[in-house]
This record gives structure tokens, C-alpha cells and sequence, in this order.
């Protein structure tokens, strides 16, 4: 009677959250990906299902440039924030109590602050009249101003301030419950640095290498306001090709197809990290105990 | 190289410093640029005033935008708790048949890729049934918060000993009274966490609410990326200086009072 009541009042307090989220948020998503799988118009009853948009989009040389790029740029950025990020959190993890807070507080902020301002110093370091082109001027190293702005490599740059605090955050979290004393054990039985790295420290923090790995790659694929100013429309992503497909051409078509290629590479990454993250957390449980 | 490996501790400090140094040396760039008195874009600057602050602060787009970004923040921050509380309450306490599912549909505007929310609120939504543009603009912004409201309250409601509930249940209090006097209270640091995630989160959105704005609405992160395309003069540098140093106070008080890291 007891237990009943409770389940009862548990489904009514989630329901208000779960009628507003398929209402409101789920079903307009879902009518805009369905749109990309229906082909002809209603007027002229030829409506039906197929995926001849998908093969019209992929056909054009463009599209499929920007698919690459996407992924290329999305991979590369996610790769150096690994690189960056282990021998910090190892770092953070270290930090005396008393200076811990700011250092969190430092690790946070970029977190905090809008993409527009931190996008921001890359056009004023990369423009034409900017920092970096003034110290070439300055040393002779260039004659004329360097066009550095709306390049994949000020893209890059820009994504890797914008995302590299998330595996950073992901991969202090991993370490702070990973006990100093196993990497201590295992430097005393005679493994220097590279083999306490690459055979302890590595297998343990795997599961925030992942988690964090996940949040950059799907939010470097995901990310505007970054290619939109460093890229502009020379070096366009996907989310960039999107905004442009509605809102200059109108190509409502292109538009439906690349939300689907969104959805299914987010949701492609989320399900690769479940799976791998998913066994393999019940075997560090073992090894660890 | 094998020595800077044996010294563990001096290698990776020296990586912690350049990453905090290509996290937060930009910031520096964008403060002296917002604060150069030249008529276009230059760095570094010839000369240094307050001119673009006073500027941006009292142009009118600027105010208004600003005022919209306000609103849909507050409103839609205050929505999502409503809605992520209770279900944080019912998921530590009570969790209902299907609860795995429910996690999976609820935590999907964190996934789902927050453009695609903008253009299918417009299209099917806004469009299809004439609804106020600001309308739809707050129901992409409570949908992205409800995700966190419900994960930072979660998060603090499985820490607090149930048995203080039950106590107050077995004295007589009603489920009603036991959350208002018991509960609540001992999360009340999360909820105000959740809060500040939440506005700001909302404060700083773009991809939603780039196909939820035209004329006569827009948000203050919008404002500022349509004005970048029209103008090189330093107002942009001058709005991100004064968001950058709201940010930064904000952060050492929520970071002091509420150690907000632990939240994120």
C-alpha cells in the first residue's frame, strides 16, 4: 500500500519534465530529422520515403569537404587536448589544499565565460592588424600582413581553448580517485615515469580519457560560434554549413539532411562510449580492490 | 628528456602553466582591446580609454538585447527548477517503473545537438502554429537547463541521509511538509548551484537561439555576432571585457560560497 503510493507519487512528480521534454523538445527534433528522409511534395501526391536527399547532399564536392573537415578537425582537437591535458590534471591533482581553489576556479572559468568573448581574442590575435602579424612585421619575418584569420588552423585553435577545460575537468575527476600510493607502489617495484604512465596511470584514468574525449569530440562536431568567426564561410563545419543552407540559401533540404548526420555522429560517440566505458568499469573495479 | 621524466612534478607543472596560460592569455587580449580608445580593431592598441565600454553600455540594440537575454534567462532558469527538482527528488527517493528509459529521455537535449532544437522549434512550432518568436525562445532555453537542474540537485538529494525524512514522516509531517522543511533546506546550496549553472548556461547560449531571433528580438550573445558582421570597431572587444569580468567575480563568489566546481 505503502510502496504503491510512493511509486504513484514518483511517476507524478517526473511527468510535468517528461510531457515537456518529448512535447516541446523531442518531437520538433524528430519532424526536422523525419523531413530528411521524405523525398517529393505533397501537392503533387508523389510523397514518399527514401534517402535520395542524403546521396543529392554527398554528391556535391562542398558538402563532403565539410563533412571531412569536420571530423578531421573534431579528431585533432580531441587528440591534443588528451596530450595537454594528462600531464595538467596530473599536475592540479598535486596542488597543495590551500592554492585548490583557485586552481579549480581557473580550470572553470573559461567554462563560464561566453563563447563570443573567448572566441573573440583569436580575431584580434589573428587579424590582419593583429598581435601575432604585428610581432612578424615587427621581426622582418613577414613583409605584408599574414592572412591567419579564417583558416582551419585559427578553427583548431579556437575549439582547443573552447574544450580543452572539459577533459581537463574529466580527467582531474578520474585521478583524484586514483590513490597516489598505486603510482608510488609501482615506481618502487622499479617502473620509471613512462612505465608508471603508460601501465598504471593510463589503464586507471581510461574511463575519464573517454568521457572526456566524448564531450570534446561531439562538441567540437557540434560548436558554432568558433568556426563561424574564426572560419567565416572560407572554412566551413557542419554546424556552420547548416546555418548557411537555412538562412542564405533557404535550402531547407541540405539543411534536414546535415541535422541528421549531427544526430547520428553525437549519438554514434555517446553509444561508442557506453559500450566501451560499460565493461571495462567493472573490471577496473576488480583490479583496483 | 629521461631527467625532465624523473622530475615528474616539474614537467607537468610547466604543461600546467602553458595550458592555464592559452586558457586564460587570451582573456588579457581581449581586456586591452576593450579598453583601447582607436576607431578600428587594432593590436595592440595605439592608445587606451573608456571609450567603447561607455559606448557599448549605452547603445540602445546593446541594452535591449541584453535586457531579452535577462528575461529568457531568469524564466527559463526558474522553469527548469520547477520541473528538475522534482524530478531529482522522485529519481533519489522513489524512482518510478521505467526509470532508466525516463533518465535516457530527459538527459537528451544534453546530447541532441542544440542547433537542431532552434531550427525544428521554428519550423515545426513558431511556423507551423504561429506562435510569438520569444515563446519559442524560452521553450529551447528550458528544455537545454531542465537537464542540469535535475543532475546538480540529483547529485546532492543521494548524499542526504534519508532516515531524517523518515523520522519526520514517522513523527507525523506530511511527504508535503517533510520536503519543505527538511529537504529543501539541506539542499538548498545545490538548488542555488543549479541556479547560476543554469542562467548562465542560458545567458551564454548561441545555437538555440540562433534561428529564435529576428527583428525585434534577440538575445545579447546573438546581438553581438550580427553586429561583428557589419562592424571592425573594438564594441565587441569592449561587451566581452565587461562579460569576462562579470564572469570572473561571479565565479570567485560562487566558487568561495557554493564551490561550484564540485557541481559541473
Amino acid at each position: 500500500m505503502v510502496a504503491q503510493h510512493k511509486t504513484r507519487l514518483g511517476i507524478l512528480l517526473v511527468t510535468p519534465a517528461l510531457i515537456f521534454t518529448v512535447v516541446c523538445f523531442l518531437l520538433p527534433v524528430l519532424a526536422l530529422l523525419l523531413d530528411a528522409f521524405r523525398v517529393g511534395s505533397l501537392d503533387s501526391g508523389t510523397l514518399h520515403w527514401g534517402i535520395s536527399r542524403f546521396i543529392d547532399f554527398f554528391a556535391e564536392p562542398l558538402n563532403r569537404q565539410v563533412f571531412l573537415r569536420t571530423l578531421r578537425i573534431a579528431a585533432l582537437v580531441t587528440l591534443c587536448a588528451a596530450l595537454l591535458s594528462y600531464p595538467a590534471a596530473q599536475a592540479i591533482v598535486r596542488v597543495s589544499p590551500s592554492w585548490r581553489g583557485l586552481v579549480l576556479g581557473m580550470m572553470i572559468l573559461p567554462l563560464m565565460v561566453s563563447p563570443i568573448a573567448r572566441t573573440y581574442a583569436w580575431i584580434v590575435l589573428f587579424g590582419r592588424n593583429g598581435a601575432i602579424n604585428a610581432v612578424l612585421l615587427h621581426l622582418g619575418l613577414a613583409d605584408a600582413p599574414q592572412r591567419l584569420l579564417f583558416s582551419e588552423m585559427a578553427v583548431f585553435v579556437g575549439l582547443l581553448q573552447l574544450l580543452l577545460p572539459l577533459m581537463l575537468m574529466s580527467l582531474v575527476s578520474s585521478m583524484e580517485n586514483l590513490s597516489r600510493d598505486i603510482a608510488l607502489a609501482a615506481s618502487t617495484l622499479g617502473a620509471n615515469a613512462w612505465q608508471v604512465f603508460t601501465r598504471v596511470t593510463l589503464p586507471l584514468t581510461q574511463e575519464g580519457l573517454i568521457v572526456g574525449g566524448t564531450l570534446v569530440f561531439t562538441g567540437c562536431v557540434t560548436a558554432y560560434v568558433t568556426p563561424a568567426l574564426l572560419g567565416g564561410p572560407k572554412v566551413l563545419m557542419l554546424e556552420t554549413l547548416l546555418y548557411q543552407k537555412v538562412s542564405v540559401e533557404s535550402d531547407f533540404s541540405s539543411a534536414n539532411v546535415i541535422a541528421v548526420i549531427l544526430v547520428a555522429m553525437t549519438l554514434a560517440v555517446n553509444a561508442g562510449l557506453k559500450r566501451i566505458s560499460a565493461p571495462r568499469r567493472s573490471s577496473l573495479a576488480g583490479s583496483v580492490k | 628528456m629521461k631527467s625532465l621524466l624523473q622530475q615528474p612534478g616539474l614537467f607537468s607543472r610547466t604543461i600546467l602553466w602553458l595550458v592555464f596560460l592559452f586558457l586564460l592569455g587570451p582573456f588579457v587580449i581581449v581586456f586591452l582591446a576593450g579598453f583601447s580608445a582607436g576607431e578600428t580593431l587594432a593590436f595592440p592598441p595605439t592608445a587606451y580609454s573608456l571609450r567603447w565600454i561607455l559606448e557599448v553600455v549605452a547603445a540602445e540594440e546593446f541594452q535591449q538585447a541584453f535586457l531579452t537575454s535577462l528575461q529568457i534567462g531568469l524564466l527559463a532558469t526558474v522553469i527548469a527548477l520547477l520541473l528538475g527538482v522534482p524530478v531529482a527528488y522522485a529519481m533519489s527517493r522513489m524512482p518510478p517503473p521505467g526509470m532508466g528509459a525516463i533518465k535516457q529521455i530527459l538527459t537528451s537535449p544534453l546530447i541532441i545537438p542544440a542547433m537542431l532544437v532552434g531550427l525544428g522549434l521554428l519550423r515545426h512550432f513558431v511556423l507551423l502554429v504561429d506562435a510569438p518568436v520569444f515563446l519559442g525562445l524560452l521553450i529551447g532555453h528550458i528544455g537545454l537547463l531542465t537537464p542540469y537542474a535535475v543532475r546538480v540537485v540529483y547529485a546532492s538529494l543521494i548524499n542526504l541521509r534519508v532516515d531524517i525524512e523518515e523520522a519526520a514522516i514517522t513523527l507525523g509531517a506530511s511527504r508535503a511538509q517533510t520536503f519543505r522543511l527538511i529537504v529543501l533546506p539541506n539542499i538548498r546550496s545545490a538548488v542555488i548551484a543549479a541556479f547560476f549553472l543554469a542562467f548562465v548556461t542560458s545567458f551564454n547560449q548561441v545555437p538555440v537561439s540562433l534561428f529564435l531571433t529576428g527583428p525585434g528580438i534577440s538575445t545579447l550573445p546573438i546581438e553581438m555576432l550580427g553586429h561583428m558582421e557589419n562592424s571592425f570597431d573594438p564594441s565587441i572587444a569592449a561587451l566581452s571585457t565587461l562579460l569576462v569580468l562579470f564572469t570572473m567575480a561571479f565565479v570567485l563568489v560562487t566558487e568561495k560560497v557554493l564551490g561550484i566546481s564540485k557541481y559541473m
